[in-house]
């Protein structure tokens, strides 16, 4: 670079700093004029725990911006860096510090050159375990004493999980099931492959889940991140609160991690689709089950840093969802695909055409995707479950689904949150059988390797349930 | 929060009137209904939230305002407000 280069260079620096901290000033002279709110609606703020804080936001720059560049503008905004988000290159956390909404801060970081994208942090909703319209069955370890074939689990409530094995009980239709127990002949998974379960946490000191817990290895140093500091990761991450304790205190989460791999075989509760896994909880939900996409964008960025680390982490599973798209979700999904880990996302439950009215992150139409649709015991369709012939590209049993929940207990429960476990679990059997396959190729053996069935064709792109047995290459 | 049904209705009585204008008094209760709701959000996400994908009881409050309708959704530890005005809110 010649000297008039550089001090062209230099001078266009100075403008974009200088303009930077212009608006900054801007929006706090005008903060000053705004009159305060006094008026707040009935139980607003018990309900938004997250409403106390500043506005969150998102902000990607473009790639190759130096960490100093961007925390210098954030400063002239006079906002606070919460966190650079690694795993995407210029992808940062903002909160503000003058009271603005989100949209104004937005839209004010749209203006500043370099910034390719800028967002609300979106909250995200989980159900509360008292509301739910499940029931609940007792600690698990009772039931009749019965034998079990050899191929069938030993498992007290197994007769019950209609989904692993259908034999028309409770009205259903014999064999409209994932074929897990032929699957089984081949392979009951793997303690080599670890599923994440992005969600409210996950009860890892539930009976029938301990064994399947997936625990930091002594190899691996502690989770360290520059913002966030270092966290004594051993059960997992929690984004909530950056607490190392990833605990499930609102259930869906757990309930998503005993279909994927409650223990087999243990003469307790239920099975998992995976007799033997290791399921790594990672908590973006807090009690009251209300999350934001900073912080599962976080917890997909831990995810990124571990596989980096040597962790075997395959499968990401994502039982939560809406209309509302996030740029820099997308992003760090894509991520994730990048480092050959799948991203398993609920279809929704709204039973609308996705490919019309979208729902994310299942809507992503990226390589490591994919949305799940919910099927009921006939092989039908579930009435409540989302669709598309383009964007959504399997279905699984998703209503009526019985698996673990809080306090040692089980309980069954509807959505495709829970049918999305299912594919996440048979992407686990499959990785269990070929650990080197690529995301692609794990893909393309999920998708091909379906059930066709008549009320799927025209519903999902496979036109199909998932078959676990044809997926592990038994027939 | 846990809210029961009446607690629940009281508090979107409460709601309806501060946002009609009407008395609370006034208001009239059409119908306050077990249902099932097809999301963690009740099936009434507000802009940008996302919700679990699971299904969800509660109960479907149906108020007349002075001749307006308004539906307010509830379970133990949240009332929402279907489409008033085309939008939808966490109250």
């Amino acid at each position: 670079m010649n000297r008039n280069n550089l001090l062209a260079h230099l001078a266009l620096a100075t403008a974009i700093i200088l303009a930077a901290a212009f608006i900054g000033q801007v929006r706090r002279w005008r903060n000053e004029w705004k009159p305060v709110r006094v008026v707040r609606e009935v139980g607003e703020l018990e309900l938004n725990p997250v409403a106390a804080k500043g506005a969150e936001v998102l902000v990607r720059f473009k790639p190759g911006t130096t960490l100093d560049y961007i925390k210098s503008i954030v400063a002239t905004h006079h906002d606070r860096f919460e966190d650079e988000i690694e795993a995407v290159d210029g992808l940062t956390a903002v909160e503000d510090e003058d009271g603005l909404d989100a949209d104004t801060v937005v839209n004010e970081y749209l203006k500043v050159p370099g910034v390719e994208y800028a967002e609300p942090n979106m909250q995200i909703t989980l159900d509360d375990p008292r509301s739910s319209n499940s029931f609940t069955y007792g600690s698990g370890s009772g039931g009749s004493m019965v034998s079990y074939p050899m191929n069938l689990p030993d498992d007290p409530m197994f007769g019950s999980q209609w989904s692993l094995q259908n034999t028309g009980q409770n009205g259903g239709k014999d064999g409209a099931d994932i074929s897990a127990v032929n699957a089984w002949d081949t392979t009951r998974g793997s303690e080599s492959i670890v599923v994440a379960v992005l969600d409210s946490g996950v009860d890892y000191t539930h009976q029938d889940l301990v064994e399947n817990m997936w625990h930091r290895p002594a190899e691996v140093a502690e989770y360290s991140d520059r913002e966030l500091g270092t966290i004594d990761d051993i059960n997992g991450f929690n984004a909530v609160d950056n607490l190392r304790d990833p605990m499930d205190d609102n259930g869906h989460g757990t309930h998503c991690a005993g279909i994927i791999g409650a223990e087999g075989g243990n003469g307790f509760g239920i099975s998992g689709v995976n007799w033997h896994v290791k399921i790594m909880p990672l908590k973006f939900m807090n009690a009251f089950g209300q999350g934001t996409t900073k912080d599962a964008i976080e917890a997909i960025n831990y995810v990124i840093d571990r596989k980096k680390d040597g962790v075997n982490v395959r499968v990401i599973s994502a039982s939560w969802g809406s209309t509302s798209k996030s740029k820099a979700l997308g992003d760090a999904i894509k991520r994730a695909g990048e480092e050959g880990i799948l991203f398993v996302a609920a279809a929704g439950n709204s039973s609308e055409n996705s490919d019309r009215r979208p729902h994310y992150p299942a809507g992503y139409d990226l390589p490591n995707v994919i949305s799940v649709a919910a099927t009921d015991r006939n092989d039908q369709l579930a009435t409540f479950s989302n669709y598309g012939a383009k964007t959504v590209h399997i279905a699984a049993p998703g209503r009526d689904i019985l698996s673990t929940w809080l306090n040692g207990t089980f309980r069954e429960a509807s959505g495709t949150s829970m049918a999305t476990p299912e594919v996440s679990g048979v992407a686990a059997l499959v990785l269990a059988l070929e650990p080197d396959m690529t995301v692609a190729k794990l893909r393309e053996r999920l998708l091909t390797s379906v059930d066709k069935l008549p009320a799927l064709e025209g519903k999902v792109s496979s036109g199909g349930r998932i078959n676990a047995s044809k997926a592990v290459g038994e027939n | 929060m846990s809210l029961n049904r009446d607690e629940a209705t009281k508090r979107a009585k409460a709601d309806a009137g501060n946002r009609t204008g009407v008395s609370e008094d006034a208001i009239k209760l059409i119908s306050a209904e077990d249902t099932e709701f097809p999301d963690a959000a009740l099936g009434a996400a507000v802009s940008g939230e996302m919700s679990g994908m699971m299904l969800t009881s509660g109960w479907r409050i149906i108020l007349d305002a002075g001749g307006k309708t308004l539906e307010y959704r509830a379970n133990p530890d949240q009332i929402r407000l279907y489409k008033f005005k085309g939008k939808n809110y966490r109250i």
